[in-house]
């Protein structure tokens, strides 16, 4: 269970985000979804600690991002924008360093990469070094990565970028079956079918702030309007205007 | 559980183990380095010696003096004979030095009359001044021990001429000597851990970010100061090795390649290889810890390696520095990061006494500054700027 409340962020004299809740609730799937430079990664970032708010606050399963960031991170698992693999290490070791990381001793280790290299269909790429890899195998590799140690949130920032149809199809697949097993899925998107096609919510960014949000027929209803993409439009040029 | 510094040293370790780059710089620092500077050092100083201990003469007429030559025989110096254009050559720089003995010599000398002698020099030319004072040096001991004998014989005590004996002590042992050209050890020494350290350092920083693994890894529920400490742990322990590398070899090559002449002017084995490794250990703490620190505000791993760069050619000014202004060395010295630490081991290289505070000073204050770098590296991970890059 993800709670943000009145979030801002200031860089320099820009105002990346300016005015954002929204709750994300356990198993459901939430999207954030804006168009380039909304703030969504900005606001992920503040979710997952690393960068701190100007104003507003963040609870994660009702631990404090201020106070606990420790804790957070913990119960967090997250894709980030920057998915660097370490090139010399095998997809294995990758993926275990986060997990020594996270605390897991080798046998809940070995369990959990075993299992996510089913759910992520990556077995045979598990001793290979990470240097050689497409772009859809280091994505995999980054999403067993953020998924090691079985964290209740799981955030993903536009996790489909730059994936072809394949793979996309899968991880839809992975992540309806995190919704399943009761998670808090957050994750971000500017693709708008990919958020029609996945999210029990849905939460519309323009310029650093929440314009609307939703399931996909609340927006569509709010908006007037009988498609998503002509509603996220409406709604998201609503806020341009002056 | 296994502390999270201990997990980020350990993978480190394994990455920087398996980069390429690093396995060839082992190659070079333990295969090439030591031997090889080795083999060129006792190349140089064997050729100085062989040009003093082999004493030539040039002398003009030498069948005019056939005392003189009976002298120079017995005292091992080889004759040359001049040419009869000698003076033009003496002028033109292609002789150094020219004894000549005049016609009317061996009469004169027969008679102990005044005989004469020449030393044709050009004294413009610096280089011709060796060969001249070897002339005269020699001429002069002919000149005592022929003036001794006769007074011998005339019943005479010499030492009536000669009432202060004057002899020379030269306090400079060979082993001193043998310092000054190996000033490189020392030099080599202080160098070797900054390249050692150098890849693992900017890999684990600006290498981080460049790569975009080091958001997701900040995003571990990890104390940022757990991460650094691995880090600057890893790129120490490559530093030390690297550098304990290159001196095992100079260590070896030494003991390998010890001929008599070299032993004496020398001694680089298992102690002074001990007391560099004391040296160096701590030393490759503070190179390691300022390397990341450096690394840290390059945008790039290009920019981090330029920045490693300059701080390599800073070391590398201090022994130069220090050889050229003859800075003494006293103790203020050893507080002084690099500084203390060439004091020190050209301390040891040359074989004088050094004790325990000699180590502790330079030690305690590389130690200092590598903590203090460390922390700072902690802070900087944490500012936003230096994790997203700085647009």
């Amino acid at each position: 269970m993800i709670v943000a409340e009145g979030l801002a962020k200031r860089f320099g004299d820009v105002d990346a985000v300016r005015d954002v809740s929204f709750a994300a609730p356990d198993g459901r799937i939430t999207g954030l979804l804006g168009p380039n430079g909304a703030g969504k990664t900005t606001t992920l970032r503040i979710i997952s600690t690393l960068v701190a708010p100007t104003r507003g606050r963040v609870a994660v399963d009702g631990l404090d991002n201020a106070r606990d960031p420790l804790a957070v991170r913990a119960r967090i698992g997250m894709l980030s924008d920057a998915r660097g693999l370490y090139g010399r290490l095998t997809a294995r070791e990758n993926i275990a360093y986060y997990g020594a990381l996270r605390g897991l001793d080798a046998a809940a280790l070995e369990a959990s990469i075993g299992r996510l290299a089913d759910l992520l269909d990556m077995r045979s790429l598990l001793g290979r070094r990470a240097e050689g890899f497409s772009q859809g195998e280091r994505a995999k590799v980054a999403i067993a990565r953020a998924l090691v140690h079985d964290p209740p949130n799981v955030i993903l920032d536009e996790p489909t970028n730059g994936l072809d149809v394949m793979t996309t199809r899968s991880l839809r697949e992975v992540i309806r079956r995190l919704r399943a097993d009761g998670k808090c899925v957050l994750f971000s998107s500017h693709v708008m079918q990919e958020v029609s096609a996945l999210c029990d919510e849905i939460v519309i960014l323009a310029r650093g702030a929440v314009v609307a949000r939703g399931t996909a027929e609340e927006l569509r209803a709010a908006s007037g309007r009988a498609d998503l993409e002509d509603a996220f439009v409406h709604l998201a040029g609503e806020s341009l205007a002056p | 559980m296994r502390p999270a510094f201990l997990t980020v040293f350990l993978k480190e370790m394994r990455d920087g183990l398996r980069d390429r780059r690093t396995a060839l710089m082992v190659l070079v620092a333990a295969i090439l380095t030591g031997p090889v500077t080795l083999v060129l050092v006792v190349h140089f100083v064997s050729g100085l010696e062989e040009k003093a201990s082999v004493l030539h003469v040039r002398i003009h007429g030498a069948e005019r003096a056939p005392a003189f030559v009976n002298f120079l025989e017995r005292n091992d110096v080889k004759i040359d004979a001049a040419p009869d254009d000698y003076e033009e050559r003496v002028r033109a720089g292609k002789l150094d030095a020219v004894i000549v003995v005049p016609e009317d010599f061996q009469e004169r000398w027969l008679s102990g009359d005044g005989a004469r002698m020449e030393v044709v020099y050009d004294d413009s030319r610096t280089d011709s001044g060796p060969a001249t004072r070897q002339a005269e040096r020699l001429l002069q001991a002919f000149n005592r021990e022929t003036g001794m004998l006769r007074m011998i014989a005339r019943g005479v005590s010499p030492d009536l001429a000669n009432p202060v004996k004057v002899e020379r002590v030269n306090t400079a042992t060979p082993r001193q000597k043998g310092a000054f050209l190996l000033f490189l050890i020392p030099m080599f020494a202080l160098l070797s851990p900054l390249l050692g350290g150098m890849t693992l350092a900017i890999d684990s920083t600006a290498g981080e970010r460049e790569r975009g693994s080091l958001e997701p890894l900040l995003g571990n529920p990890v104390a940022l100061a757990q991460v650094v400490i691995g880090k600057w742990l890893a790129a120490w322990t490559f530093a030390t090795m690297v550098a304990f590398l290159t001196l095992a070899g100079f260590a070896t090559a030494a003991t390998v390649y010890a001929e008599k002449k070299l032993a004496a002017v020398m001694a680089f084995g298992a102690p002074e290889l001990l007391g560099f490794v004391a040296m160096v250990v701590p030393f490759a703490a503070m190179t390691s810890a300022l390397q990341m620190l450096i690394c840290t505000y390059g945008r790039s791993y290009r920019e981090a390696q330029t920045y490693v760069s300059y701080l390599a050619t800073a070391v590398s000014f201090v022994p130069v520095v220090v050889l050229f202004t003859g800075l003494k060395d006293e103790r203020w010295q050893l507080a002084v990061p690099v500084l203390g630490q060439q004091a020190v081991l050209s301390r040891i290289v040359r074989g004088d006494p050094f004790g325990i505070v000699d180590w502790a000073i330079p030690s305690a204050a590389a130690l200092a500054v590598a903590i203090a770098c460390v922390a700072l590296v902690a802070r900087l991970l944490g500012e936003e700027r230096i994790v997203f890059g700085r647009t």
